[in-house]
């Protein structure tokens, strides 16, 4: 199959898969608790305001022609959406729909937390990669030596510690006590820091990546510690597996120096299915940052999320969660493109 | 650990520089088309800087003649937006309350004081009340305040023909319109004689300038600020931030704090993080929990007050075994209402007895909360003829403080008694507000939990919603009390606060609530901020100064 076709083919499971959520969270709509009519009038509003505004909401239509709006209205929405998102641009009214509670663009407000939990997961997933593969390769190695235990109990601890629970303690213990870190928020992100290097003030934009780096280093750690304890696991079997192949032997008897053996040509094969993993761990980072974004008071989608089921705000959540199934289908479809073309056994179907 | 707070600062004033030039670089790119009125360049310079040039006049004039003193509080939510007469949140209100003012105010006792307003009186004979206005009073843009712009923003709120429908038009109930005779006289018409008209305007209506809003786009009236308040809008990043900075032309003294930023934290440990690490100055809601965590650092200090919300029990009188009195006051004796306060609030609630708290219009002094004597409650139960009855507790959690932690003790309470069992019901707060409010009792849970805030200090309200036939949350009818609030609302001064005690006591003794507490509100405070908190759940930093 050519790298085209199988890249239609993806693409039409994607829209397929995103389909299936967007009914999903409709259907989360229709089943929970809590009129979104409450969220927008007083308690005491007379019974004809609080008709019409349901009306308004279309909210006393028949499901299925709610079901059909809701879905013509996303498709109808989605490519401006989109594009709203990445220029950051407030949606017109076919985009992502209207905040309940803000009356503003859902698409503009997801646009703008977007980069936040971007950043998060991409740091993550680079503290993960940077400490997990080095310390499964000495792991592997190093094997039934007091290296690999440590390693071992490493990534168990790791693996059993809860998320909000870490952030916490790292907050105490290294902000709180020590002062080494800021507590939670983000003063700068990315694109400010772009914006500051392309209005020429390269001093500033320094500054600001600084100012970055420190504010996001407890919070990546926090949402990076799980990650990096799997990943050392795998990075561990693969390498082992790898380890007892017969042209690990072979190449030793060809007389191949020990670190070219290991690093060259097994840690390589060993790297392929670690980029799978990485990539779709990326996606789970994505949705999964909900609760660092919480403990850590990120501005991110995470945060948009919690709070627009707090106030029942059902356009902001259905669209935050249309945008992370979306963008975790893209990460499926780049990492299964890029896997075929790192490695040459794996065709295109 | 301040220059973790002045970094910060520093970086998103860099940051907003960059987008300052961004957008001015939009606006020149685009000259030859048009005169700027671009949106994507305008919305982004206004909802990141729209007072990117503010902070230059900060410097450029009297930023020397006054301390620089930033503060930051620090809430559990964001504004929803900036408009003013569009909203119903605590949050939201903390923040409209430094930038927009109304005609009258409140002092920190919640005793009315003169604002924008000077004088205020009923005009004989009429159905209307009369405001005399200050003539020293600019808007933010330098325009000057007439009674026009009030008499505009009451009927922004009041009259849906301005083509503004306002989620607080009961706010200001009995009020159908306003006008202006003259620029310094607002003349408010009333549906009949309203006897907390002035309550009302105590605490709502923030005054817009007409012009002002007439030229913009809802949007942009949700994204910008133009009050007369000490503070001014300097910037406003939807969900993340407010900063605000000190109003030199106020028409009062200006205020100590020289830049006021409001972030939120919906995590109580956060918001306690950084008050400990000097991040914020102001938190809401410590809880009980965090609280010697706060008292024994160097950072700052708790302050509590007593809110203006009650939580209570409500019980249908129209189902057994609630419909009958003597098994309501045998739940009311079943309780240790005092231990819970101490116990599970640690400290931070009061009891109640009746369903007017200390601080309103039509409290009774001479009603005291029921003592715990669960073996009056045994006895009452049998003689109700409801012994052995099964009983459950629907309780929200989270949304009030301890709310299921005090179901619990209530239900745990009532579970000991030998003739009656008690369980608790966890709650969606969603759900359980719906079935609430719907109007039905039918539709309502027998026994609940709840919590009921006013900020206008009249009782009359929270009996009217709460305890009235038709009030908008009842549970319960008497036609002696109906009769009672009905006396209230025809009358004013001691006549109708002699009604609204009567009806207090009533309640008292008819039992239709299990009485519970009056919330605290529990802030934490900075060592470098000296400020009392008030009942009515405002934070005003008008009112804070340098420790």
């Amino acid at each position: 199959m050519s790298l085209a076709r199988f890249l239609i083919k993806r693409l039409l499971q994607g829209v397929f898969v995103v389909w299936g959520v967007v009914t999903i969270v409709f259907g989360l709509r229709v089943i929970a608790p809590g009129d979104p009519a409450n969220v927008l009038l007083p308690p005491d509003v007379a019974p004809e305001v609080r008709e019409q505004v349901i009306a308004d909401l279309g909210l006393d239509e028949p499901l299925y022609v709610q079901y059909w709006d809701f879905i013509t209205g996303i498709a109808a929405g989605v490519p401006e959406g989109l594009f709203n998102i990445l220029t950051g641009e407030p949606a017109g009214p076919m985009g992502l729909g209207t905040s309940l509670t803000t009356g503003t663009s859902v698409a503009s407000r997801v646009g703008r937390s977007l980069p936040a939990t971007l950043e998060l997961a991409i740091a993550a997933t680079i503290v993960a990669v940077v400490i997990a593969i080095p310390l499964g390769v000495i792991s592997a190695t190093r094997r039934h030596q007091p290296a690999d235990y440590g390693a071992t109990l490493f990534s168990l601890a790791g693996i059993s510690t809860p998320n909000f629970w870490l952030g916490v303690m790292l907050i105490i213990v290294l902000s709180v006590q020590l002062n080494l870190f800021p507590t939670s928020q983000r003063a700068i992100g990315i694109p400010g820091v772009f914006d500051l290097l392309v209005s020429g003030q390269i001093v500033a934009a320094a500054e600001g990546l600084r100012t970055w780096l420190w504010y996001i280093t407890l919070p990546a750690i926090t949402l990076g510690t799980y990650f990096t304890a799997l990943i050392t696991r795998l990075t561990r079997s693969g390498m082992l597996d790898e380890l007892g192949k017969t042209y690990v032997r072979a190449s030793r008897a060809k007389g191949l120096p020990e670190t070219l053996v290991r690093y060259k040509h097994v840690l390589r094969n060993t790297l392929i299915p670690i980029i799978t993993v990485v990539g779709l761990q990326l996606g789970t980072l994505i949705g999964g940052a909900v609760i660092t974004e919480f403990v850590f008071d990120w501005p991110g989608l995470g945060q948009v999320l919690i709070n627009s089921i707090n106030s029942r705000d059902w356009p902001m959540v259905q669209g935050s969660l249309i945008v992370i199934a979306v963008g975790f289908v893209v990460v499926n479809i780049v990492v299964d493109t890029l896997y075929t073309l790192v490695n040459p056994r794996v065709g295109f179907d | 650990m301040p220059e973790n707070g002045t970094d910060r600062r520093g970086f998103l004033k860099y940051a907003g520089g960059a987008a300052v030039t961004a957008s001015l670089a939009g606006c020149l790119g685009g000259g030859d088309g048009g005169d700027g009125t671009d949106t994507p360049a305008d919305t982004e310079a206004e909802e990141t800087e729209d007072g990117g040039g503010g902070e230059e006049t900060d410097t450029g004039d009297g930023g020397e003649e006054l301390p620089d003193f930033p503060v930051t509080i620090t809430q559990g939510n964001m504004p929803s937006g900036l408009d003013p007469h569009d909203h119903r949140e605590t949050p939201t209100d903390v923040v409209m309350l430094h930038a927009y003012e109304g005609l009258i105010t409140r002092d920190a006792a919640g005793a009315a004081q003169p604002a924008l307003a000077t004088d205020w009186s009923r005009v004989d004979g009429e159905d209307a009340a009369e405001f005399q206005t200050r003539s020293d009073v600019t808007f933010h843009n330098g325009d000057t305040f007439v009674a026009g712009d009030a008499a505009y923003s009451i009927n922004r709120i009041v009259d849906p023909d301005t083509g503004f429908a306002s989620p607080q038009s009961d706010q200001l109930a009995g009020v159908s319109g306003a006008s202006a005779p003259d620029d310094s006289t607002v003349r408010v018409t009333l549906d009949g004689l309203n006897p907390i008209v002035f309550s009302e305007f105590a605490t709502y209506c923030d005054i817009m300038q007409q012009s002002w809003v007439e030229e913009r786009s809802k949007s942009e009236i949700g994204q910008q600020m133009n009050g007369t308040g000490a503070f001014q809008l300097d910037s406003y990043t939807q969900d993340e931030q407010v900063v605000m900075t000190r109003y030199e032309e106020y028409w009062d003294d200006p205020a100590e704090v020289s830049e006021l930023t409001f972030t939120a934290a919906s995590e109580s440990s956060t918001r306690v993080n950084q008050l400990l690490q000097g991040e914020t100055d102001i938190i809401v809601n410590v809880p009980p929990q965090e609280v010697n965590r706060v008292n024994n650092s160097d950072a700052g200090s708790v302050s509590a007050a007593p809110s203006t919300r009650i939580l209570y029990n409500g019980m249908r009188y129209d189902v057994e075994p609630f419909s009958s009195q003597e098994f309501r006051q045998a739940l009311n004796y079943a309780i240790d209402l005092e231990s819970i306060v101490s116990n599970v609030l640690g400290g931070f609630g009061a009891q109640t007895g009746q369903p007017t708290l200390p601080e309103f219009v039509g409290h009774n002094p001479d009603v005291d909360p029921y003592p715990y004597d669960p073996d009056e409650a045994e006895r009452l139960i049998d003689e109700s003829g409801h012994a052995g009855v099964e009983i459950e507790l629907n309780t929200p959690v989270g949304r009030y403080l301890k709310d299921l932690e005090i179901a619990q003790a209530v239900a745990g309470y009532i579970d000991e008694l030998p003739n009656v069992s008690a369980s608790v019901n966890q709650r969606d707060f969603g759900s359980l507000t719906d079935e609430l409010l719907t109007g039905n009792i039918e539709d309502k849970p027998p026994w609940f939990l709840i919590g009921w805030g006013e900020a206008t200090f009249e009782g009359a309200l929270v009996m009217t919603a709460l305890l009235s036939t038709d009030g908008a949350l009842s549970t319960w009818s008497n036609e002696e009390f109906d009769s009672l609030l009905e006396t209230a609302g025809n009358s004013t001064g001691d006549e109708r606060v002699s009604a609204l005690q009567e009806a207090n006591a009533l309640a008292n003794e008819q039992a239709p609530w299990i009485f519970l507490n009056q919330q605290f509100s529990v802030y934490g405070v900075s060592n470098r901020v000296s400020w009392e908190p008030r009942s009515d759940e405002r934070i005003d930093a008008y009112a804070m100064s340098q420790a």
